[in-house]
C-alpha cells in the first residue's frame, strides 16, 4: 500500500435491496397490475449499504446466515439489480459460486465452450482457454460426460475453473472454496494468491474465519442487511468472533428476541431523504 | 421506439452468438436420446402420418383439394408448422428457463428468445429438404416459385421473434402464460390452413375466413404451399395481405421490445 493515488475498483453507495413477500399468488399479481397501491410485505435483504473497494483490495464479507452477504455479492456481480442506490464497477466482474449455472445435459467441454461464448470470446480464444480450463479442473475423462453425471464437487470444480481462467478484473467468490477436496482447495488458493499478486480486486464470502484471516485484508460485517463494521480484516474479524461467541451462549429466549428485532428492522419501511 | 432500436441493434451485433448458441441448444436437446437429431424428423413424420389418416383418408375419403391430392396439399403447408409451434413454445419459455444460466454475466437478454427460435430453424431446413425431395417423386418438381421461400422463412422467423419477445417477458412474470400459450398453439393448428382448407367456408361465411386470416401464420403457411406446389407468387398476388403481415410483425416487435426492455433488468427477481 502507501500509493498516493488509489484507484477505486468498486463503489457501492446507499444500496438497498428490497424483496416483496406475498401471502398469496393473487397479491403478487395485484401488486403488479395496480400501480398506486402496494401489496405484500416488504423485506430488506440489504439496506443502505455503502463501501468502497480500492484496486487490489481483498475484502471478506462476514455475517450470520441470511445477513445479506450473497445478495451483496450478487449485486456487485450484476446478477441481480439493486432496488435503490448505486453500484459502480470498474472492470469485468466474475462471480464464482457453487452453482454457476451449467447446462446439465451438455458435457463439461461443451459447457466450457458455451460459457466462454457467452462471455464474448471468439473461436480461437475459446480453443486456447478450453485446454487450460480442462487441465485446471482435473476432471479427466469426465470432461466429455454430461454434467448431470457429475458429483457436486466436480461441478463446482468445473465452475470454478471456468470463472478463474477467464481472467476477470474483479472476482467474487461465494463459498466456492469450501467444496472440492483439500488438494483442489489448495490449488485454488494458490490461484487466488496469484490474482492477489496481480493486483486484482477480490471479494470473499465464507464462513471459515480462519481462511479469511489468512487471505483478506479488509472485512465487511453485515448484520440484518446493514453494514455493522467495515475496516481492517483483523479488527473486524475479532469483533465478529466475539459476537459469534456471545450469540452461541445466548439462551433460547434471547436468541428469539434477537431474531425478532432483526425481522422487525428489515420489514420496516425505509425513511430516506 | 427506442427500445425497438436497442433490441434490433443487439440482434445484429450478437448474431454470431445467436447462431452458435442455437447449435448448443440443439445439442442439449438431442443429447439425451439415442436417435438424437433424428427425432427432429421422426416426430413430424409421425404427426403427418396420423393427420393424413384422420383428415385426408378418414374424413375426406381421399378427395383432392382444388385439384391437389390431400397429402401433397397438407405436406406443403405443414412443413413450416413444426418450426412455428416449437418456436413459439420454446421461445415463450426461453427466458424463464435460461435465466439461471445466463444472468451471471453481462449478457444481452434479448438474444435469448431469438436463439431459441433460431434453434428451430435448422431442423426446419432439414425437414423442408426432405419434403422437397419427396415432392419430386409426387410430381411437384423444382420450379421458379421456390425462389419466394426465403421470404416466408424470414417472415416466419421475424414473426416468431416478435411474438416470443412479448410472450417470453409475460411468461417470466406470470408463469401461467406458458400454459395459455400451449393451449393457444394447439388451437391454432386447427385454425390455420394446415389440415383443412378454410376456403370451403368462403362461399357461406366469408367473414370467418377473413378473421382466420388475421393469424399471421396463415400467410406464412399459404406462402409455403404456393411455393412448393408451384402455384404462383403468393406475396405479390396478395400484396395487401403481405402488407398486413409485415405491419403486424413490426407492431408486435415494437410492443415486444418495449416490454422486454422495461422488465429485463428485473427478470431474475420474478423467479
Amino acid at each position: 500500500m502507501g500509493v498516493t493515488k488509489m484507484e477505486k475498483s468498486v463503489i457501492v453507495r446507499n444500496v438497498s435491496k428490497r424483496y416483496k413477500l406475498y401471502g398469496r399468488k393473487l397479491e403478487r399479481l395485484k401488486d403488479l397490475l395496480i400501480p398506486r397501491k402496494s401489496y405484500g410485505k416488504e423485506f430488506f435483504a440489504l439496506r443502505d449499504v455503502s463501501f468502497e473497494a480500492e484496486k487490489g483490495d481483498i475484502i471478506g464479507f462476514v455475517g450470520v446466515n441470511g445477513s445479506g452477504k450473497s445478495t451483496l455479492s450478487n449485486i456487485i456481480a450484476g446478477v441481480i439489480p439493486e432496488t435503490s442506490g448505486e453500484v459502480t464497477v470498474n472492470g469485468q466482474a466474475a462471480l464464482i459460486a457453487v452453482n454457476i449455472g451449467l447446462d446439465r445435459k451438455l458435457s463439461g467441454r461443451e459447457n466450457i465452450e458455451l460459457k466462454l461464448l457467452m462471455l464474448g470470446f471468439n473461436k480461437k480464444e475459446i480453443s486456447e482457454l478450453e485446454e487450460e480450463i480442462i487441465e485446471f479442473s482435473e476432471l479427466g475423462e469426465f470432461i466429455d460426460q454430461p454434467v448431470k453425471s457429475y458429483s457436486s464437487g466436480m461441478k463446482s470444480r468445473l465452475g470454478f475453473s471456468i470463472s478463474v481462467n477467464v481472467d476477470p478484473d474483479i472476482l467474487i467468490i461465494d463459498e466456492a472454496l469450501s467444496v472440492g477436496d483439500k488438494a483442489f482447495a489448495e490449488k485454488s488458493l494458490a490461484k487466488m494468491m496469484e490474482f492477489k499478486e496481480a493486483g486484482k480486486t477480490m471479494f470473499f464470502v465464507s464462513h471459515s474465519i480462519g481462511q479469511m484471516r489468512s487471505f483478506c485484508e479488509k472485512a465487511l460485517w453485515l448484520e440484518f442487511g446493514e453494514v455493522k463494521m467495515f475496516g481492517q480484516a483483523g479488527e473486524v474479524l475479532d469483533e465478529y468472533e466475539a459476537f459469534l461467541d456471545n450469540y452461541k451462549n445466548m439462551t433460547k429466549k434471547e436468541k428469539k428476541k434477537f431474531q425478532k428485532k432483526a425481522a422487525k428492522k428489515r420489514s420496516k419501511r425505509q425513511k430516506h431523504s | 421506439m427506442r427500445a425497438a432500436m436497442t433490441v434490433l441493434k443487439e440482434q445484429f451485433k450478437y448474431f454470431y452468438l445467436v447462431r452458435r448458441l442455437s447449435v448448443y441448444e440443439l445439442k442439449s436437446n438431442a443429447s439425451a436420446n439415442y436417435l438424437g437429431m433424428a427425432w427432429e424428423v421422426i416426430q413430424p413424420a409421425i404427426q403427418i402420418a396420423i393427420y393424413w389418416f384422420v383428415f385426408g383418408f378418414g374424413l375426406r375419403g381421399k378427395a383432392p383439394i382444388a385439384g391437389v391430392d390431400f397429402f401433397h396439399w397438407m405436406l406443403a403447408g405443414i412443413v413450416v408448422w413444426f418450426m412455428i409451434s416449437q418456436g413459439i413454445l420454446k421461445g415463450t419459455k426461453s427466458i424463464f428457463s435460461k435465466i439461471k444460466i445466463l444472468s451471471k454475466m453481462n449478457f444481452p437478454m434479448s438474444v435469448i428468445p431469438n436463439y431459441m427460435v433460431f434453434a428451430q430453424f435448422y431442423p426446419h431446413l432439414l425437414l423442408l429438404g426432405i419434403v422437397i425431395i419427396v415432392m419430386q417423386f409426387l410430381g411437384y418438381t423444382v420450379n421458379i416459385y421456390y425462389l419466394q421461400l426465403p421470404i416466408y422463412m424470414f417472415g416466419a422467423l421475424a414473426a416468431l421473434f416478435s411474438i416470443t419477445l412479448i410472450t417470453s417477458t409475460l411468461a417470466t412474470i406470470v408463469q401461467d402464460v406458458q400454459k395459455l400459450i400451449q393451449s393457444v398453439m394447439r388451437m391454432l393448428l386447427y385454425l390455420s390452413p394446415i389440415l383443412w382448407p378454410p376456403q370451403i367456408l368462403g362461399d357461406k361465411f366469408p367473414m370467418i375466413v377473413t378473421i382466420m386470416k388475421l393469424n399471421p401464420f396463415y400467410y406464412i403457411i399459404e406462402g409455403y404451399r404456393r411455393a412448393i406446389l408451384g402455384q404462383g407468387w403468393y406475396f405479390i398476388d396478395n400484396w395487401q395481405y403481405s402488407l398486413y403481415f409485415w405491419s403486424l410483425v413490426i407492431v408486435l416487435f415494437i410492443i415486444g421490445a418495449a416490454l422486454h426492455v422495461k422488465f429485463r433488468r428485473h427478470f431474475v427477481d420474478f423467479i
